[in-house]
């Protein structure tokens, strides 16, 4: 399975990363053995099976509408960021 | 060559919850500091596992029934990936390929109808401010519940465009899904909109207007865009598929991403959240939670007043409420204990009093600076029955009756019974025929009537106002006038 450099840059663009030429080809060759790895799957003959959603056979795992203390306060949760201003996060430029 | 404009919104409503849709921290975040409603859940530690509100679950069934869609008895969540920093997760919860709202439709006010293709649960991103050169991040609103609820392309007019979202805001708010506060962003509005030639089979391209937080908006940037458009095609231009912003400041709209850097969200199945799995008793459950909905609102009050006021009284879902439930107390009080209720001959009777408490609240909402009341506690149905009573009974004039129901929003009074605020300002007239009698004689017992006496005994009907107001005078207003003057002419023959 073969990977080019537009859809490295593609991939790039939706996680806002910018990458260098020789991240870009060196991310080429490991999604390419990744896929490839991955790609053993289709050897399989899934002709007739449904989707998995999920392994356990679950349903309705909900709670009820309570509002409880949390673990961290924002203090902490603010904390683990770059950049505060008036308790927000301060992130560069977007739009 | 004429152009015809066609309309499909989609529609954000936020959920009034007590707690967001994956996290335990309070959902109201209206006028709460910044990040102060966040828990790690919706700060994406990693980790950090989604737990579905039920809660969310019941009341998207109840907004699925007011829009008179079928309820799809299992549904799914999926993620969304995308990389913006008002979701810190990198993608979105939502339901893509099962939602939990299947078609439906709503119909409008002036009668058309606008179908609805689906809608389905999912949560909401923080807020950005964009200041200078950087933007700051709340995440109070991240992981509050949405339903988004996606309209076919019905509409064909900025004026329709307007009542749909005022209609939508009205079912919403009646189904009581959501607090419907506009301005803090309880609803908001994304618009598809293309022209075509009048004839022509094929629809043209579409551009998005996102982010409309008022019904004024919707309609001035359908206006503009249908403009905009149009002279792109007049001039031999195409129409470019793209998002745009809406700046109410100058009533225009701007390209914001075009098209050209597709969207690739890359969706795949939850994989933190086992299906939702519904059964009709859970559906019926939440019909019978449903309150009054605006249709049947709207229906019973177009019976008792005319249909402009009818439109104005809709806006305030509790006052809607409110008449409905007064209606329901007075069938309950005319059915006088057995099964049926009241007889034919007694709904015009019943109606002319809801006719009157209508009135005061239209009286009231059209004189503008009175209209901010009915945000505040309504009087209480007893309140309301008690001044009908007293109106018929002949206790209070109109104007009085006034007069007493502004002082239900007195926040001085409002806890007092009618008959209390009545009495305290005065106002109740005296209708004890002996009482009134005495004060009869008391003016005409008084030097200055002699004339009007003689006058009015030689034949001179117009004196018998003077006597009257003379009477009213020494009553100081609480005296029914139409009984003074039947004493006057008893008295005076």
């Amino acid at each position: 399975m073969d990977v080019d450099e537009k859809q490295i840059a593609h991939l790039a663009e939706l996680s806002d990363f910018a990458l260098t030429a020789e991240q870009s080809t060196a991310l080429q060759g490991n999604i390419k053995e990744i896929l490839t790895y991955i790609s053993q799957l289709d050897e399989l003959d899934t002709e007739g099976i449904k989707p998995t959603y999920q392994v356990f056979e679950m349903e309705n795992v909900w709670r009820p509408d309570e509002i409880l203390p949390q673990e961290a306060d924002r203090e902490q949760l603010l904390a683990l960021t770059q950049e505060v201003q008036d308790y927000q996060i301060k992130v560069p430029k977007v739009l | 060559m004429k152009y015809i404009p066609t309309i499909g919104i989609e529609c954000h409503v936020q959920l009034c919850t007590k707690t967001k849709l994956f996290s335990e921290v309070d959902n109201d975040a209206r006028q709460k500091s910044p990040n102060s409603c966040v828990s790690p859940v919706d700060y994406a530690l990693p980790g950090m596992l989604p737990r579905l509100n039920q809660d969310a679950i019941k009341l998207a069934v109840r907004a699925g029934l007011a829009l008179n869609a079928k309820i799809n008895l299992e549904s799914r969540f999926d993620r969304k990936h995308y990389f913006y920093p008002d979701l810190p997760k990198g993608y979105q919860i939502t339901q893509l390929y099962h939602p939990i709202i299947g078609e439906g439709y709503i119909e409008l006010p002036s009668g058309g109808k606008v179908r609805i293709e689906h809608a389905h649960l999912e949560e909401d991103a923080g807020k950005l401010s964009h200041e200078g050169n950087y933007s700051l991040v709340d995440l109070n609103r991240a992981g509050t519940p949405l339903v988004e609820i996606v309209s076919m392309p019905d509409m064909h007019s900025s004026t329709e465009a307007r009542e749909y979202t005022k209609e939508l805001w009205r079912v919403m708010t009646y189904a009581g899904v959501t607090y419907g506060d506009l301005y803090n962003g309880n609803m908001r509005f994304d618009v598809n909109i293309s022209i075509a030639p009048e004839g022509s089979t094929e629809l043209g391209k579409r551009t998005e207007i996102k982010n409309l937080n008022s019904f004024r908006s919707v309609e001035r940037a359908v206006e503009y865009e249908i403009k905009r458009q149009t002279k792109l095609l007049e001039k031999g231009e195409k129409v470019i598929q793209e998002t745009r912003g809406w700046s109410d400041a100058t009533g225009e709209t701007t390209a914001q991403r075009s098209k050209e850097a597709a969207q690739d969200y890359r969706y795949m199945p939850e994989p933190d959240i086992p299906p939702i799995r519904l059964t009709e008793r859970d559906i019926i459950e939440q019909k019978g939670k449903s309150g009054f909905s605006v249709f049947i609102t709207r229906t019973f009050l177009r019976e008792i007043v005319p249909e402009d006021i009818v439109e104005v009284l809709l806006d305030y879902p509790k006052l809607g409420w409110k008449l409905m439930s007064i209606n329901s107390d007075y069938a309950e009080q005319y059915r006088g204990g057995d099964e049926k209720g009241p007889s034919r001959e007694q709904i015009p009777e019943i109606y002319s009093k809801l006719k009157k408490i209508a009135n005061w609240f239209s009286s009231v909402l059209l004189a503008e600076e009175n209209a901010s009341l009915l945000n505040d506690e309504l009087p209480s149905s007893q309140q309301l029955i008690d001044l009908v009573e007293m109106t018929e009974k002949n206790e209070l004039s109109s104007t009085a009756a006034k007069e007493v129901f502004l002082k239900f929003f007195d926040p001085e009074m409002h806890y007092k019974d009618t008959r209390t605020i009545a009495k305290e300002l005065g106002v109740i007239q005296e209708n004890d025929l002996s009482a009134l009698e005495a004060i009869v004689d008391t003016v005409l017992a008084k030097p200055e009537t002699t004339k009007a006496q003689a006058d009015f005994k030689a034949g001179q009907e117009k004196v018998l106002g003077f006597l009257v107001g003379q009477v009213m005078k020494e009553s100081r207003g609480k005296a029914n006038p139409s009984s003074v003057q039947e004493i006057l002419r008893k008295k005076l023959s």
